[in-house]
Order: structure tokens, then sequence, then C-alpha cells
């Protein structure tokens, strides 16, 4: 399809060109300086790797609810904070009961347990709740709602929880590093990653070869007729929620492992960026928010040393909140549909 | 059959103990605990916890689909069960967590945190005191219900006027007092709150005056009054001029304190203002609008302030003009990348150039510039050359952001009703449209932004004069999120809506310090409860109200002939 070059069309590329030549040249500066060594560029890349494995559980639960009810779920990253931070008082008493060094695989499967059952309470929640009356109402309306619904879940919680930045238990078990293909991963991102690959199976095989998948499924091509075909919509939009609640409980608890701390706040960040990866994968697309998540965590960690320092930028890894921005209104302007999205109308 | 219906009854009991159980977990009641409503006798917590009981009593008694509107025995008896219900779940946790510390967890449940909901008496009795209350309260609720709507209206309104004057004493009682009657300000006011015969008072008069405002009863009398209203001009002017005067002597009536607080909601008023226009008028939801506000503060910091790199110490008056065209940039720059995005991916890239902008400003890199973490320091206040006065006490800075509160009203009026103000209605309303008819949207969308972008500007230029120094961390996306709020709870698209949300939403929490801590969770609440219940806002503007109400006329209609409850408040009137 041809569509008409426009002024603002025109000026909206050259603006995304200007910034991606400025990556590129940045990127080539850098190098060209030898600043960091392959093993430090490596090691950023493995740590991208972990945390872009968080942000793809994350942004499965945005693509999900986007597939089927066509909103962006901005209370999202606070579904993600409610299991991390509430697992780690079951993470507490487990390391106080001395579960966590002498059976840390039982004690981790508990955490995860609680973390991923109150996730998925707060996701259905919400939908109850919040979205469920809104279905048909104009398009901002539920949009405010999340927005609204984010902020006060994050108050909520930190009424509950209190202010303070609580620590996770350190696991032993996690400690040590593991070499694989002469690669030293730490035991801790392996598992982070491993974990996540599994879900991330479990998650296809659900929506592709079961009954509850294909409901979805359904019902994401077309509510209507999917009622008619005998599908409960309303059951149906639930499970999605939970599902969604499910992978980002997981996900906080993966989250923790990484970082080994938890507040209120810290559902904001990882929400949007893995909103990012969610748009830059395709929104509504499974395996493109998989790819978006995987992306945008190398992108993340390698991004601001690799674009920026080459221009002699300082403390440029402060600017990397900003590349996810960044990433997003590029995607936004050169593919809206994201690596894998079909064309929408 | 006419069901009593008390399993539903029953549920919602449950739903309201559970949501008092969450306030006392949160500390949100031991925290109002300390603020008295009336003098030595009822604390806010406790008045608050009476709604909630009166409330549940309310929304039991809702008509059902099987049984109508219920008679006012069964009104009074489902909320009597509702009420009961809740002590019962108050009752329950209230022993629990008196029999396990939760503290480790739930830091805010510390020993003695059901206290105040308990009354301070030992379990047993306490059990049966609350129940006792919880079904009178609830049944009230329900009998209040029962009721035709103008007396309804009566009692809710001198509740809140009594509440709401008595949170408010640090105003009144100030006020009266300048004016030259103490003995009426300490017949009202005692030690922080209204006096018992002060509250009777003020009730019996919040009642009447509801009485006296009653909507007139045949239509011909209210097309009359609806006429005359619009012709007589004259009282309307008389108005105007009355408020105008008492918002210029307003500084010097209620004091310092609550001149900054009105300053404070007069800045919000003005990002209202403009982020109305973006997102009221040509409904594009900006969730960026802080970036102006900091462009705005920063711009003026650097101009005027002596310790920035610049070093221009211009005057705050000068630079203003410059201020505002450097808005209208920012705000096309960051509109253009947006324009051909749909309203959700919108929201979150404006959102994304609100952080861009504060991690800029916060970064090491723009640092010789901006000072970073440390900010600009040293600003001087908007002063005129030609008056030597102290510009930057609150009851000085009261009057340039009175002045652009006002200024921003009228051209946001003169906007909404003019050939621009339809063309982003119809542009809001249905794009591809607006765009047969022959509207450019890509330039409509541009002038929204920029002029929205003016108007966060000037308020962060104000803000910047206000206080005197810029930090980074006063502009969290918490801002844009304020803005929000102050217009959703008021009505998108309606100027008295900005002005009743950024005085509720702004103004009212300053008056409650100890309530800071809750204030951006009752922000959240409001933007879902006024979503879910009144999308149109407190005060909506016309066309508003009927473009959200235009999709459930059919819908009610049937409702209607089904005879179901659709719970919205259109069917069931007198609740507000």
């Amino acid at each position: 399809m041809i569509r008409r070059l426009s002024l603002v069309t025109v000026t909206l590329w050259l603006v995304a060109a200007i910034i991606l030549g400025a990556m590129i040249w940045g990127s080539i500066l850098t190098l060209s300086k030898g600043a960091f060594t392959v093993t430090q560029w490596r090691d950023l890349i493995i740590n991208g790797v972990a945390l872009g494995a968080v942000y793809a559980l994350i942004a499965l639960g945005y693509t999900l609810v986007y597939g089927i009810l066509f909103m962006i779920n901005f209370a999202h990253g606070e579904v993600f904070m409610a299991g991390a931070f509430t697992a780690y008082f079951a993470a507490a008493a487990l390391a106080d009961a001395g579960m966590i060094d002498s059976q840390p695989v039982v004690a981790l499967a508990i955490v995860f347990a609680v973390a991923m059952v109150t996730s998925m309470v707060v996701a259905v929640l919400l939908e109850r709740i919040a979205y469920r009356k809104l279905r048909n109402a104009p398009r901002l309306v539920p949009l405010i709602t999340a927005i609204g619904a984010s902020l006060f879940l994050q108050y909520a919680f930190r009424g509950l929880y209190g202010s303070s930045v609580r620590s996770y238990p350190n696991v032993p078990a996690l400690d040590g590093t593991i070499t694989i293909a002469g690669i030293p991963l730490r035991a801790t991102q392996l598992m982070v990653i491993v974990s996540a690959i599994v879900l991330m199976a479990a998650l296809w095989y659900l929506v592709n070869r079961t009954r509850t998948g294909r409901a979805m499924r359904a019902v994401s091509e077309d509510k209507e007729t999917a009622a008619l075909m005998g599908i409960n919509v309303d059951q149906t939009i639930v499970r999605t929620f939970a599902i969604g609640g499910l992978l980002a409980g997981a996900a906080g608890v993966l989250y923790a492992l990484i970082f080994s701390h938890v507040t209120f706040a810290m559902g904001f960040l990882p929400g949007i960026k893995a909103f990012t990866a969610a748009v830059l994968g395709g929104i509504g697309n499974i395996a493109g928010a998989m790819i978006g998540g995987f992306s945008l965590g190398v992108l993340e960690q390698v991004g601001p040393n690799l674009f920026l320092s080459g221009f002699g930028v300082p403390g440029a890894n402060q600017l990397r909140d900003g590349i996810a921005f960044t990433v997003l209104v590029i995607v936004l302007i050169i593919r809206p549909t994201g690596i894998l999205g079909r064309k929408e109308s | 059959m006419r069901a009593t219906r008390l399993v539903p009854a029953m549920r919602i009991g449950l739903i309201a103990g559970l949501a008092l159980v969450f306030i006392v977990t949160i500390g949100f009641v031991e925290t109002v605990a300390r603020r008295e409503v009336l003098t030595d006798l009822l604390s806010l917590s406790t008045t608050m916890i009476g709604m909630v009981a009166v409330l549940t009593g309310v929304v039991a008694a809702r008509p059902t689909a099987d049984a109508g509107e219920p008679l006012p025995g069964t009104a009074a008896l489902r909320g009597a069960v509702a009420g009961l219900v809740a002590a019962v779940v108050v009752t329950l946790f209230a022993a629990f967590s008196s029999a396990v510390d939760l503290s480790h967890m739930f830091p805010n449940l510390r020993g003695h945190a059901f206290d105040t909901v308990t009354f301070g008496l030992d379990l047993p009795v306490a059990a049966v005191v609350l129940a006792a209350t919880g079904a009178i309260l609830g049944a009230l609720g329900g009998i209040l219900r029962a009721l035709p709507p103008l007396p309804t209206r009566m009692v809710v309104t001198a509740g809140i006027v009594v509440v709401v004057l008595s949170i408010m004493e640090q105003v009144f009682r100030v006020m009266l007092t300048e004016l030259g009657l103490r003995d009426v300000a300490r017949f009202f006011y005692a030690s922080g709150a209204l006096t018992v015969p002060g509250a009777v008072v003020v009730a019996i008069l919040a009642a009447l005056g509801t009485w006296l405002a009653r909507a007139p009863q045949s239509p011909v009398r209210a097309q009359v009054q609806r006429v005359r209203a619009r012709t007589d001009r004259r009282t309307s002017v008389i108005l105007y001029v009355l408020v105008g005067l008492a918002l210029l002597i307003l500084p010097q009536l209620i004091g310092r304190f609550p001149s900054d607080v009105v300053g404070n909601a007069g800045l919000y008023l003005l990002l209202g203002l403009g982020l109305n226009i973006v997102v009221g008028y040509a409904g594009l939801l900006d969730l960026g609008y802080v970036a102006f506000f900091a462009i705005g503060a920063y711009s003026v910091a650097l101009m005027t302030s002596p310790q920035s790199f610049l070093d221009l110490q211009w005057n705050f008056w000068l630079i203003l003009p410059l201020v505002m065209v450097l808005a209208a940039t920012a705000g096309i720059v960051i509109g253009a990348p947006v324009l051909r995005l749909r309203g959700d991916y919108l929201a979150i890239v404006t959102l994304g150039f609100g952080e861009i902008v504060r991690l800029l400003f916060l970064s090491d890199w723009l640092k010789p510039w901006t000072g970073a973490g440390q900010g600009v320091l040293g600003i001087p206040g908007p002063t005129l050359p030609a008056l030597e006065v102290p510009s930057k006490d609150p009851e000085s800075i009261y009057y340039p952001i009175l002045f652009f509160c006002v200024l921003g009203a009228i051209v946001a009026y003169r906007l909404a009703n003019s050939r621009v103000g339809r063309a982003w209605n119809a542009m809001r309303e249905d794009e591809s449209v607006a765009e047969a008819t022959g509207i450019n949207t890509t330039n409509y969308k541009l002038l929204a932004f920029a002029l929205g972008a003016v108007f966060g500007c000037l308020s962060g230029a104000l803000f910047a004069a206000k206080i005197g120094v810029v930090f980074p961390h006063s502009f969290e996306i918490i801002v844009s999120i304020t803005a929000l709020a102050v217009i959703i709870l008021g009505g998108m698209g309606s100027i008295p809506g900005v002005v009743v949300g950024a005085l509720v939403l702004v103004g009212l929490p300053e008056l409650l310090r100890e309530f800071d801590e809750y204030r951006l969770l009752v922000y959240g609440a409001v933007l879902v409860a006024m979503m879910l219940l009144r999308p149109e806002g407190l005060v909506p503007s016309a066309m508003r109200q009927r473009e959200l109400h235009e999709s459930d006329e059919p819908e009610d209609q049937y409702d209607e002939e089904a005879g179901v409850d659709t719970g919205r408040p259109a069917v069931s009137g007198g609740a507000a």
C-alpha cells in the first residue's frame, strides 16, 4: 500500500534517521576508542539478557491483555510489584527458618508460589473492580482508570507494607558462577533466564494447545462471535488477566533475585519498559513480547555505553532509563506494529 | 413476592468491612484520628468510619432488579444487616490483630491500630458496641436512601458542609477574625474544629440553603428560570465583581499559610487549564505534561537567577514572553512525533518524554548548565521595577498567580467557544470525520500541544519564582498525574471543573498536612472512582455530559424495560 508522503511523515522519518545515525556514529566512536574490553561487553550483554527475560515476562501480561481487550493495562507494573513485595515476607520467613539454606529448591518454589498467587489475585481484582464495567467505554476512559489504579495500588502497598526498601534474603545456592560454552554465567542469571524460558514455553503450550488458549484466541479475534460459539467471554478475560498476573508475579521474584531489594515503587519503570518491549515486539503478539523483552534488556545495558560514551557524555548510564523511551518513540515512528506485529486496521 | 434481599446486603457489608480493615491497616484511620470535626466530641476518623457505615446502608438499600425501590422498612433492614456484617468483619480483624502481631509485615498495624475503630474498648464489649453502631448507622443509611430526594439532599449537604468547614478551620477562623468578628469566630471554632453549637447552626443553615435552592418543581418554571438566568446579565456582572473583589482581598483575609496553599492550588489550576486544552478539548491524553512545567521553571531559573551559568539576571516579567515562545516551540517539538499515534500510545510516549526531560535535567551530562541534582538556586521573585514590594512571600506571589489563572480561564473559555474549539471537538469525536470535513488535524493537534505547553510553562515559571529554587525532583511524573486528576475530578473540558478540582485535590490536602502521605492514594482512587461512576466529572461541561451518556441511552432504555439496575448515577438519582 502506498501512502501519500506528508510533511509530518517526512519530518518524523528524518528525526528517526537522525537519532539512529547518532546511535551508529556514537557506536563507531565508542568502539574505535576501545574504552570497553570484549569481556565487559559480554558481561553487559549477559546482564541484558537476564534483565530482558524479566521484561519479557511482564511484557507478556501487557500483550495478552492488549490482544483481548485492546487496552493498555497501565497498572500491570504494580501487579508485578505486588507479587515481589508480598513474596519478600515469605522469603524472609523462610530465611529465618533456615529453609533457604537447607532446602533452596523448596524454599524458592514457595516464594514463587506466593508471588504468583498474589499477583494473580491483584490482576483479577483489578479486572473485576476497575476494568469490567468500562469495556465499551470511550478509549481514554479505561486508560485513565488504569493510570488511577496504578497510582492507587502503588500507594496502597506503601500503606500496607511501609515505604522502606526491603532486602531480599540471599540464596546461597545461587551464589556461584556456572560456565556454559566458555561463558561464565552467574547462577542467579542462569536461573532467571532458564525459569523465564520455562514459563514462556508453558504459556506457548497453554495458548496454542489447550481449550483455554483456544478460547483466548477466539475472544481476541472477535468477542461477539466467540460468545455465540459458546465461549464464556468474561471468564476468558479473567483467565487472561490471571495468566498475566502469574507471569508478572514470577517476574517479580526473578527481578528481586537480580536486584535483591523491593519497594512499593519498584513496579513503575519495569512496567513502562516492559510495555516498550511489548510494543517493540509487536503488541498483541506473544512471541513478539519475548523478542522485544530480550532486545530491550540488551539495548538498555549496552546502549548507554555504546551510543553515548563515544561522544564523551559523562555518566552515560544515568540516561539508561531514557533508552527505553527513545526506542519506543523510534519504533512507533518507523514501524508502529513492532517487529512481529501484523498490520492493524 | 417482595424479596427482602438480605444476601446482597450482606455482601455489601462484607465489602465495606474489608474496606474499613484496609484503611485501618494502611494507617489512614490512625492518622486522621488526631484531627477533630467537633471539638472534644468527634474525631475525623470516627466521622469517616461513621460515614462509611451510613454509605454501606445507602448502597445496601439500592433498588434491585426484581423488587424495585424498597419500602422504607425493607431499606432500613437491609442497611442494618449490611452495617452489622461490616462491624463483624472489622471486629474479627481487630481480634486477630490483637492476638497475632503483624507489625513486621504491616508497619502501620502496631498494637493499637484498631483502637479508634473499637472506641478503645475491650474486645467483647467493643464487639457488641460496634455491632450495634454498625446496625444503627446502616439502618440510617437505608432510611436515607428511602427518603424522597430533597430531605436526603438536605441531610447530606448539611453533613458535608459541617465536615468541610471544620477541616478548613485554619482558613475561616483567621478570616472571621480579620473581618473583626472575633466573637463569631470564637462561637464557631474552638481548638481546631467546629464547636457543637457552631456545627448545629452551620448544619441548619446548610440544610435551609439546600431547601431554598431546590430545583423548581414544574418544567415550565424551570424553563422560565433558565431563560431569565440567561438574559439577566446584570446579576451575573454584580456576582463577578463581588467574586473578583473577594479574590483580591483574599490573602489579607486568610493569612500567610492559607495564602500559600491557595497559591499552590493556583499553580495546579493553571496546569489543569492547560492540560484541559490538550486532553479535554483536543482529546490527546498527554502524560508528559510535567515536561512543560519543568521547561518553564528551568528557563525562568536560568534567566533570572544570579547563580545560573547564563548570569543574565533578567526581570521575571521581561522574560515571560520569551518563556512563552519557548514553551510553544517545546510543545510543537514534543507534539510532532506523537501526531500519528492513537490515544493510548500517545499517553505512554508523552509520559516517556516527561521522564526524558527530567532525566536530562538530572544528568551529569547537562550538569554545567542545569546543576543536575543540586538544581538552580536564588531565583528572584516576580518583582515589578516600579513597585518596591517584597514579591516572594505567599501574599504577594498570590497576585501574579491569580492574574494568570484568570487570564488563562478567559483564554480557555474563549477558545472552547471558538472555531478552533469546535475543530478540536470534532477531532476528539472522530478524527477521520473531522479530517473529511476539512479540518487540518495535524495543525489543530499541534496548536493544542503548543497552547497547552504555554499554560504549563507559565505555571512552571510562577512555581520557580514562588519557591526560589528548582530541583529535578520537583518534576516527577506525579505532577502530570495530579494535573490529570484535577481535570478528571472537575470534569474534562469544564473550566469551573478545573477550579473545583484544583481546590479539592491540591488545596484541601495541604490544609490537612498529616494527610499528605495518603494524597496520592486518594488521587488514584479518585481517578478510578470518577471513571467508573461519573466520567463526566463533578462539574461537567454540557457537551461532555451528552457525549459520555449518549452511548448509554439505548442501553439504559433496555435496562429499564428489563428492570436491571445499571448502578449509574443517572439511574440512582439523589445519591449525589
